[in-house]
């Protein structure tokens, strides 16, 4: 987590000429908010100019928060269950996010910038955009595992530390809210023996739904790892950078550890 | 049951509903006709359980202490015995006909909160109840939100269906306000960022985006200044600001 913003939706606009713009600007009602920029961000931004970016074949610890971001996205839509949510790292992201829109704001009003940098600026305010998308489709995945699996998740506490609190309220909320109108719907009118939810029947599903642990999924490791156990007994390891098709629950411990993705 | 020539027909017919729904993608009127129906076949079928308990027990008054036994009873007499498949029977049907009637009612949940998140999370849009102004904008757009104007959406849900939406869309309010509060420290909630309700189908490829005015919408400020959006006219705005129109049928891209 500690490594430097640094991530590809801002490269092109990280050459000096941005920046000196920026610290530079003239203080105008915007100035106040400056404060907020302590040097060292401006350092790193300077630290990586040039420094070219591969997408592939990087190692977890040089991820950007972008790709990290994108990592856990694509891990959230392929996994059956609800993963851990990533919290801090929205809130990085989405801060950083407030602070180019803003710079991009200032710049946009400087009437001195080159055309030049009108082409950087949309470059950035596209890239925005689309970092964006991002966010609200993760949170909208998880939102809908949440919904999905609302009253398991209500009763399940083991699931509850993976959830944000906002995430887990909405959760209570929208299992209550569909019990509720089931009551009103449907099981008011029924005589009282048949009014429970969460009846237990032989030979047919439960009435609570649970994420479906046996989905296969396709993973693909991001380090050696260690051996993992077969469902039928036996045990394999997937060397870095290989891809296998497995049930989720043979890999869930390794994606949990960051050692594998889902692709 | 005057209707039904088997216990669970009816149920079936509700499934077939809701099937229908899914493959024509379209939202039928809540059968409230059927689903009462089910429910009372529920509560004959409760009466004839009770009834075959009831025989079970009353003709064999010879051994009599145990005239009073409970519905899961022992089967320690004959008579019982006899009744066993007949519970069996009818329970099997309650049981099928609940699930039928949670699954029908369930696939409709579902089915609102895709339109809830099709519109942007209009509410009002969604329920407004004859939308006079909706003029030919049935002609799916070829953008992403392919969501027609709803027409009349209101008139085909049941009272706790309309209750069910406001009550979902007042829970994500405040998913919304409490979500990442404590993330930034700075009050800010994520909401002034990220705008959740937003299209989530394509990944937005330019800054800008030429739209046409399918309905009136009066004056909204934008980047560029306040534009007043009229019936037929055609602009180049950045699609963060309009983008919500889009959603909710306003604008459509050209």
């Amino acid at each position: 987590m500690a490594a430097p913003w640094d991530d590809d939706f801002d490269a092109p606009i990280a050459g000096p000429s941005f920046i000196d713009r920026v610290r530079n600007a003239p203080d105008d009602d915007d100035g106040g908010d400056f404060a907020m920029h302590d040097g060292d961000d401006f350092e790193t931004a300077r630290g990586r100019v040039g420094g070219g970016l591969s997408v592939m074949g990087q190692d977890v610890a040089e991820e950007t928060p972008f790709q990290q971001l994108i990592r856990h996205w694509m891990n959230e839509r392929h996994a059956p269950d609800i993963l851990p949510g990533q919290e801090m790292l929205l809130g990085r992201i989405l801060d950083h996010v407030r602070k180019q829109s803003n710079d991009v704001e200032l710049l946009r009003a400087d009437p001195d910038s080159s055309e030049e940098e009108h082409f950087r600026i949309m470059l950035v305010q596209t890239e925005v955009e689309r970092v964006k998308f991002i966010v609200r489709s993760y949170i909208r995945t998880r939102l809908h595992k949440i919904e999905k699996y609302a009253r398991y998740i209500s009763s399940a506490p083991d699931v509850h530390e993976r959830l944000s609190k906002a995430e887990l309220e909405h959760a209570r909320r929208y299992s209550r809210l569909v019990e509720y109108h089931f009551k009103q719907s449907v099981l008011q009118s029924l005589p009282e023996q048949q009014q429970s939810l969460d009846e237990e029947v032989a030979f047919m599903p439960p009435m609570v739904a649970k994420p479906d642990k046996k989905r296969p999924v396709v993973a693909r490791a991001l380090v050696d790892c260690p051996p993992m156990r077969l469902p039928d007994g036996t045990s394999t390891e997937m060397k870095k950078g290989q891809i296998s098709m497995t049930p989720y629950y043979v890999v869930e411990h390794l994606l949990l550890r960051g050692e594998v993705e889902l692709v | 049951m005057s209707n039904a020539n088997q216990y669970g027909d009816l149920a079936t017919q509700l499934l077939t509903e809701s099937r229908r729904s899914t493959a024509t993608n379209t939202l039928l009127k809540y059968n409230d006709v059927l689903v009462r129906s089910i429910i009372r076949e529920q509560r004959d079928l409760e009466a004839a359980i009770e009834a075959a308990l009831a025989h079970s027990a009353a003709p064999a008054p010879d051994a009599d202490p145990d005239a009073t036994l409970g519905d899961d009873g022992p089967r320690n007499q004959k008579g019982e015995n006899a009744y066993m498949p007949t519970v069996l029977l009818y329970q099997t049907a309650i049981l099928r006909n609940k699930r039928c009637l949670l699954a029908y009612h369930h696939h409709r949940v579902e089915f609102l909160k895709d339109l809830y998140w099709s519109v942007g999370g209009a509410l009002p849009l969604l329920l407004s109840l004859a939308p006079a102004p909706a003029p030919a904008a049935a002609d799916a757009s070829a953008g992403g939100a392919a969501s027609a104007a709803p027409q009349d959406i209101r008139s085909k849900l049941s009272p706790h269906e309309v209750d069910f939406l406001r009550s979902y869309a007042a829970s994500l309010l405040t998913l919304r306000t409490e979500a990442f509060s404590s993330a930034s420290g700075a009050g800010a909630g994520l909401t002034e960022d990220v705008d959740l309700l937003a299209p989530i189908s394509y990944p937005p490829k330019d800054l800008q985006v030429h739209v046409r005015v399918v309905r009136d919408c009066g004056i909204v400020h934008t980047e560029l200044g306040a534009i007043d959006f009229k019936r037929g006219h055609r602009f180049l705005v950045r699609r963060s600001d309009i983008e919500h129109l889009i959603v909710q049928g306003y604008l459509e891209e050209s």
